[in-house]
């Protein structure tokens, strides 16, 4: 693996007034920090520790699929019979593919490869878009206009007379919603990026947002990864 | 001014910290990440159709945890995978991996007492089994839900007063089965079973609508 340098400069304000370096080079940590290293190092922990957080949020909603699933495997079963595993696996690969994409941006980031940063940036927003569409129009807009929904909302005509079946939807719904706020939320991230990467805010020496964003969006990939087998894959 | 100039920088070299730059994680270890992703996600989606296969060819009934394990094995090498190569952990400072580990760690927890709670039930708490009072406390029976179910249990015929007392008479049963009348179905819902609550219509355990509104009905015959 090849290494980049990141150089100590941390010493505060001794850029020149006219300073027509690239921003990712005359960037200044700020003044708490001793260089950019340390910089980008704070930030870094300080985003997992946010990722953390994230993991146990959405932990919750799994423990409550345990508990439903356990007490009520019909309803489970028969919930998940309403779902299409090839959406699933779609929009599986579409994340993925989005993940790749993420750490292709890192690394070109961190090679100061401009043109290809810009790309990926834009490939993985992309990504969040078609996972939102096949989300909203195949799924959510189906499953709403069948009256698939939670709790008291279930209104669902061709019952198999299986009870608790609305619970299942609740845990769907609330699961994959969460999920998608979380999409929703990074493709925001992923604009923001671009327009920073238009000015050439990211290269070798700073790439702090870049890699705080992609950190975030593997997370939600890893999600994903999780509640794919476990609403789609159940039988 | 460079940064050998500050006495702070000079200190946090000194300390092993990482003064070699950031690893750039090479294009072809992001695409074998990539394609190792892609080949678990068709194996998991695979796993699941040979099962449901081998079910209805040989008809036979493969139990709900062999899904739930080899789902979620195959996703935790997925996100290991992930986490290792793509969020770099494998090359990151190894504070970031404890932080991530312990996270995990807790959802272990949370994850394994629920299981063992709920999964248990049946075993340890059998006499509470089958008889979740409506409402689940049994509160505002001005008794406890041990001795409420205990005479919904008896009213309902699954327990037998005599064989639990005197079962040691009888045929030797586990403990757990011991008083329970093990040919009449278990009432109400459970851990374990998917079924409607159907509570109890106990006399004196609950106040039933039609009782007051039969004494309604009453008062104009008078």
């Amino acid at each position: 693996m090849a290494t980049i340098d990141l150089g100590k400069h941390g010493a505060h304000g001794s850029a020149p007034v006219n300073d027509d370096r690239p921003y990712h080079e005359r960037y200044q940590a700020a003044h708490h920090f001793v260089d950019r290293e340390h910089e980008f190092d704070a930030v870094k922990m300080g985003v997992w520790l946010f990722l953390s957080t994230e993991v146990l949020l959405f932990s919750g909603m799994f423990v409550a699929y345990a508990i439903f699933r356990m007490m009520y495997p019909d309803a489970f079963l028969s919930g998940s019979a309403h779902l299409d595993y090839r959406w699933g696996l779609l929009n599986t690969v579409v994340l993925l593919l989005s993940s790749y994409t993420v750490a292709a941006a890192v690394r070109h980031a961190q090679t100061g490869n401009q043109k290809w940063l810009q790309i990926n940036i834009i490939l993985t927003f992309i990504a969040g878009l078609i996972f939102l569409t096949i989300k909203g129009v195949f799924e959510y807009y189906k499953k709403y206009s069948e009256g698939l929904l939670p709790g008291k909302f279930y209104s669902y005509p061709y019952a198999e007379n299986v009870p608790y079946e609305p619970l299942w939807w609740g845990i769907y719904w609330g699961a994959t919603g969460i999920h998608a706020s979380h999409v929703i939320v990074g493709m925001g991230l992923f604009a923001w990026l671009y327009v920073r990467s238009r000015k050439r805010h990211f290269g070798p020496g700073h790439y702090n947002a870049v890699e705080g964003v992609g950190l975030y969006w593997h997370i939600v990939d890893i999600v994903w990864i999780f509640l794919f087998p476990m609403l789609y894959l159940i039988h | 001014m460079t940064s050998q100039a500050q006495p702070h920088a000079e200190h946090f070299d000194a300390h092993g910290h990482k003064d070699h730059g950031h690893t750039i994680v090479s294009v072809a270890t992001l695409r074998t990440v990539l394609a190792l992703l892609l080949f678990f996600t068709l194996l998991t989606v695979g796993a699941t159709l040979v099962e449901v296969w081998i079910a209805d060819t040989f008809n036979v009934l493969i139990p709900q945890w062999v899904n739930v394990f080899v789902a979620l094995s195959i996703a935790a090498v997925k996100t290991v995978i992930v986490v290792m190569f793509f969020m770099q952990l494998k090359y990151d400072n190894p504070l970031n991996t404890m932080i991530f580990v312990f996270t995990l760690l807790t959802v272990c927890f949370f994850l394994g007492f629920t299981v063992l709670d709920l999964g248990n039930r049946g075993t340890i708490d059998r006499f509470k089994e089958g008889h979740i009072l409506r409402g689940g406390t049994g509160l505002g029976t001005g008794m406890p839900i041990t001795q409420s179910s205990k005479i919904a249990a008896v009213t309902n015929q699954t327990y037998d007063e005599h064989l639990a007392h005197h079962a040691h008479h009888g045929p030797r049963l586990p403990i757990t089965e011991a008083g329970y009348v093990s040919k009449v179905p278990l009432a109400g819902s459970s851990a374990q079973r998917s079924k409607p609550v159907q509570g109890i219509t106990l006399e004196g355990l609950s106040v039933p609508a039609a009782q007051t509104e039969d004494e309604h009905g009453e008062g104009p015959a008078h």
